[in-house]
């Protein structure tokens, strides 16, 4: 299974910036565990950040001293020690979808603190007879950080997208017109894309979505849950 | 060349001074990088809002901070210091950002980017980074005005290609080609992106 959906260097770059919208970022964050290229080039355009402020002019302090900037790291409590490796998993796209013991051990290292019991304990709601969906949070901007799990073999509509709404796998695959689709892909969805997309028949398929929350869209699986939604049949 | 040579010597007094304080805790050593990257930071975090000045202070003591205490953890083969001290200032200005921001979200800038796997210390990764280090430095030498002047909208001023967009009064499409240009330009890209 090769990931074959990357984040654009739109994207890339924006994230490596800081200057995306949390969720969004959350969502290139999450991909870039899967992927090692778009790490390599994430690193690569974290070192452009640092050779580009060094190009600034530097803006020299009168009032922040180096005395008082000691006295205030002095004054720090001893750091707690930092015990990531105590959960025993490892960091790669193939240990985020073998199944262990732990219940996050399916579950990318960026998003365990929002799903910190797992897929299952999360409030899933019906919002049509094979999808469902589970709101993790909203962003900075407002933007909705939910997650979809389709059924095996769950179809949905032909349908297209409004603004930018970003899915990515995180577990099982599906098809559309264009390909397949597997763990790791970021999609990137605007007004331009029709599809209709098909999870795969032996596997139930998860996806992280950020979408914009006012008008209900919810990523690459879109626009035709309105109707349903608007029935109320989600009420975050 | 000359230049790049003084860069070169610069880094790597830089990264003896980070190696000492990780090591040892050493005062001396930290007060040349307080010297040399608290007005960097202060001009970085003005960049963001202009006149800013007790932001500016806050910013960069914050970050001087965090340079202190995870100085332990820096490995000189996977970033120079002017990488790793970039991606501290660019997480806190994020966090100092969404503290203040119009909706509370529980995602922070760790959740963003300390995740990330390192590639693994080792003289090929060592050596790419070297790579990358020239042909960045020669390729912003050499940038046309206009690329530069967006990516020092989007990587200093914390601009998102919208707000340059307004800002530098160019149609959105125009700031995103400019960007990827000098990626391009800088060979910063690998994988057909």
């Amino acid at each position: 299974m090769t990931i074959t959906q990357h984040p654009s260097s739109d994207w890339l770059s924006a994230y490596a910036a800081g200057t995306l919208p949390l969720g969004q970022s959350l969502c290139v964050a999450t991909h870039l565990e899967f992927c090692h290229q778009c790490r390599q080039n994430y690193s690569r355009l974290n070192q452009l950040g640092g050779e580009l402020m060094q190009t600034l002019t530097p803006v020299p302090s009168a009032k922040l001293s180096l005395d008082e900037l000691m006295a205030r790291i002095e004054a720090q409590p001893a750091a707690p020690k930092q015990d990531i490796e105590a959960e025993g998993v490892t960091l790669s796209g193939a240990a985020a979808t073998s199944p262990t013991k732990h219940p996050t051990a399916g579950v990318p290292r960026s998003l365990r603190k929002l799903i910190p019991a797992g897929y299952q304990k999360l409030k899933w709601s019906r919002i049509s007879p094979s999808i469902r969906a589970a709101e993790l949070c909203r962003d900075n901007s407002g933007l909705k950080v939910e997650l979809l799990r389709i059924k095996p073999g769950g179809a949905t509509p032909t349908h297209t997208h409004l603004g930018d709404e970003l899915t990515l796998i995180l577990q099982g695959s599906f098809s559309d017109e264009e390909g397949v689709y597997h763990a790791g892909d970021f999609m990137s969805c605007d007004q331009s894309d029709t599809h209709t997309p098909v999870a795969s028949v032996d596997r139930e398929c998860i996806c992280l979505t950020v979408t914009q929350a006012p008008i209900q869209l919810t990523g690459f699986f879109g626009r035709w849950l309105n109707p349903l939604l608007r029935r109320g049949y989600t009420s975050h | 060349m000359v230049q790049a040579q003084v860069k070169a010597e610069q880094q790597k007094q830089l990264k003896q001074w980070l190696k000492a304080v990780g090591q040892s805790q050493d005062r001396a050593a930290f007060a040349k990088l307080f010297e040399h990257y608290v007005p960097l930071l202060r001009a970085y975090s003005l960049a963001q809002e202009p006149g800013a000045t007790l932001v500016a202070d806050d910013l960069a003591q914050e970050v001087m901070i965090k340079i202190w205490n995870k100085a332990a953890s820096y490995n000189p083969s996977l970033a120079n210091t002017n990488t790793w001290v970039f991606t501290l200032a660019r997480n806190t200005r994020i966090d100092a950002l969404r503290r203040n921001g119009r909706y509370n979200t529980t995602i922070d800038a760790d959740d963003l980017f300390e995740h990330i796997e390192d590639e693994g210390p080792g003289p090929f990764q060592a050596a790419q980074t070297l790579m990358t280090q020239e042909a960045i430095n020669a390729g912003l030498a050499q940038l046309p005005k206009e690329q530069a002047d967006v990516l020092h909208k989007v990587y200093l001023q914390g601009r998102s290609h919208q707000q340059a967009s307004e800002e530098l009064r160019l149609p959105l499409g125009t700031i995103k080609s400019r960007i990827r240009l000098a990626l391009k330009k800088m060979y910063l890209l690998m994988g057909g992106q």
